[in-house]
């Protein structure tokens, strides 16, 4: 809180109690926020009987790959990984590629009757529809068209939660970004498209990758309808490669900390190259971050 | 917007073929119109279609016709107990996780902003747990609290406090969902609150010091209704995904012990896929979208996020 002219009233020592607990705050919970993360990659490197040692082992003593290789060479988790893989760049290709030109046009056009504010509200609110909800009706529709177990019913089903999005999100972008050099790329004899291709998407090229970043996030961690449309090895995505192996009589622990973690790594490298992103992204556009 | 919206059209010269003239005219509209093509198709279809089936019993076998049988579905609604404790369930998860993720949030902003709003890496890595797939964090808590081998039993017992079940017992498996997503979400609250503080106008505070106003009425008077709309924002997000919950329930309890946990949109999975009913189910998912569409709009509507 910025209270700079209050802290003359205060006596120094109220100004060390509040710095002291406020690090100590920090660093209790940097330990809560780290420790089930470094939990799950400690028990990947153990071999079974040390996961179930008790008292548990705080640092694996025998670190081993065991359930790397377990987990992404004799079963198929690299293949669900790839499929994640897949499905997520092929959604964020399609949402990425739509929602700029949508969020462009919610953000520069005028439409009829209150259009503009009416479509956005709507894109918003398909954004807010629970996934379960639409989860009957898609699969009735994939069994229907045979395209249960494909990765383009995922990607056209992820592209329905990727989508809205993506548009809010480049919509806010554009939004913040002057209109004169567009009008002037016209007077130049520009056209309006080629103003939108030349000059505005460059300059929201940190919006775009933000943008593709989230969506691949997203993607990457969606589970529900995965579980739903896919049942076969050959497109099911790494959470429900995971989800599959906690079986209601025995759980592979190693196996899936192995899984686990290794489908946590690429977010937290994400989580990083957005982090100037992360709270405008996070609030669909509407906080500025 | 462009002031010369209407004009454009007419200014450039290299246009050529009518084609062009025609697309550069309604381009507003050419660009819109993907988006919302694929947003009908992938929303409005399903929800009409899901209407459908909501009024008809349909048989897990698909060489049998759907029945009509109108509003049967929505009436078994009123006596399916199941259904109701699936939205008891709901409601408790969502308020009470919502509002724990919010104090926790808020507190530790207001508490910590002055000390690392510079520090961006310090907080990226605060915020690391909201952006992990949730599959993820419901297997680490499922080891966490393993009843045998798990770290949780083993604090309990080096405090001397007695081992309990965490996500097997009938009493504390709710809390259990609620820590664990308390442990991913209050990272979103918490960043969406340094935003927010970070944008408020230092005038008004100098003025309220120079008038001798506490740091109480200070927040009361000043913080609250300037952080007014981000509030809204990370309520609203975190109320809607909290609806949804799915994920962690699936992985750590699948809904049990005694259906403490059984949550409305496991409840409608199981509905459609274990008991084959899909058309009771389509009637349950209307109901949901019934309640989050209400909940959104009057949010929203409140709150003039829409503009």
């Amino acid at each position: 809180m910025p209270m700079a002219t209050t802290i003359v009233t205060r006596s120094r020592t109220r100004e060390t109690v509040l710095r002291l607990s406020a690090y100590l705050t920090i660093f209790v919970a940097l330990v809560l926020t780290l420790f089930p993360v470094y939990w799950i990659a400690a028990n990947s490197f153990k071999f079974d009987i040390d996961i179930f040692a008790v008292p548990p082992e705080w640092v694996p003593r025998n670190p081993t790959l065991k359930h790397y290789d377990e987990a992404f060479i004799q079963r198929p988790f690299l293949r669900y990984a790839l499929n994640s893989f897949l499905v997520a760049v092929g959604t964020t290709t399609i949402s990425v590629i739509f929602g700029t030109m949508a969020g462009y046009a919610l953000a520069r056009f005028s439409y009829p009757w209150q259009w503009r504010k009416q479509i956005s509200f709507w894109i918003l609110s398909t954004r807010m529809m629970p996934p379960i909800v639409s989860i009957i009706p898609l699969y009735l529709f994939f069994n229907y068209f045979d395209m249960l177990n494909t990765k383009s019913a995922l990607i056209i089903a992820y592209t329905a939660f990727n989508l809205p999005f993506a548009t809010w999100m480049m919509k806010s972008y554009f939004q913040d970004l002057p209109v004169e050099l567009e009008e002037a790329a016209i007077v130049d004899g520009d056209t309006r498209w080629g103003a939108f291709l030349h000059v505005a998407l460059p300059l929201a090229r940190p919006g775009l990758a933000a943008t593709a970043i989230f969506c691949l996030i997203i993607s990457w961690n969606e589970f529900l309808l995965s579980l739903i449309i896919t049942l076969t090895e050959q497109s099911q995505t790494l959470p429900i490669g995971i989800a599959g192996r906690v079986t209601q009589y025995s759980t592979y622990w190693g196996e899936i900390s192995a899984a686990g973690f290794m489908a946590c790594v690429p977010i937290v490298i994400f989580a990083f190259m957005v982090q100037k992103h992360l709270v405008r992204g996070l609030s669909l556009g509407a906080v500025k971050g | 917007m462009l002031k010369s919206d209407k004009g454009t059209s007419a200014a450039p010269l290299r246009l050529g073929s009518g084609l062009e003239r025609w697309a550069e005219r309604h381009l507003r509209y050419l660009m819109l119109a993907p988006t919302v093509l694929i947003l009908l198709a992938l929303t409005i279809f399903p929800s009409i279609y899901m209407f459908y089936a909501a009024v008809h019993r349909i048989s897990p076998n698909p060489d049998l016709p759907w029945e009509f049988i109108g509003i049967g579905n929505f009436a078994r609604l009123l006596s399916d107990g199941q259904f109701q404790v699936a939205l008891r369930n709901t409601a408790i998860f969502t308020i009470v996780a919502v509002t724990i993720e919010f104090l926790l949030g808020l507190g530790l902003a207001m508490l910590l902003d002055k000390y690392i709003r510079r520090l961006t890496f310090l907080k990226t890595v605060l915020m690391i747990p909201m952006m992990l797939p949730p599959i993820a964090v419901a297997i680490t808590w499922k080891l966490i609290y393993e009843p045998q081998f798990g770290v949780l039993n083993e604090i309990m017992f080096r405090l001397g406090l007695p081992l309990q079940a965490w996500a097997g017992d009938v009493n504390l498996a709710m809390f259990s969902i609620i820590v664990a997503d308390v442990w991913q979400w209050t990272p979103f609250i918490f960043l969406l609150m340094l935003a927010g503080l970070a944008s408020l106008p230092v005038e008004p505070y100098e003025a309220a010091a120079l008038d001798g106003a506490s740091s109480w009425r200070q927040f009361w008077d000043l913080t609250i209704p300037f952080l007014k709309p981000v509030i809204a924002i990370a309520l609203l997000l975190r109320v809607m995904d909290a609806l949804r919950l799915f994920d962690l329930v699936f992985i750590l309890t699948g809904g049990g012990p005694a259906d403490r946990t059984k949550v409305l949109s496991l409840y409608i999975y199981q509905v459609a896929y274990r008991f084959a009913d899909p058309g009771y189910a389509a009637a349950i998912s209307l109901f949901v979208l019934f309640v989050t569409i209400v909940l959104s709009t009057w949010f929203m509507k409140r709150m003039r996020l829409a503009e």
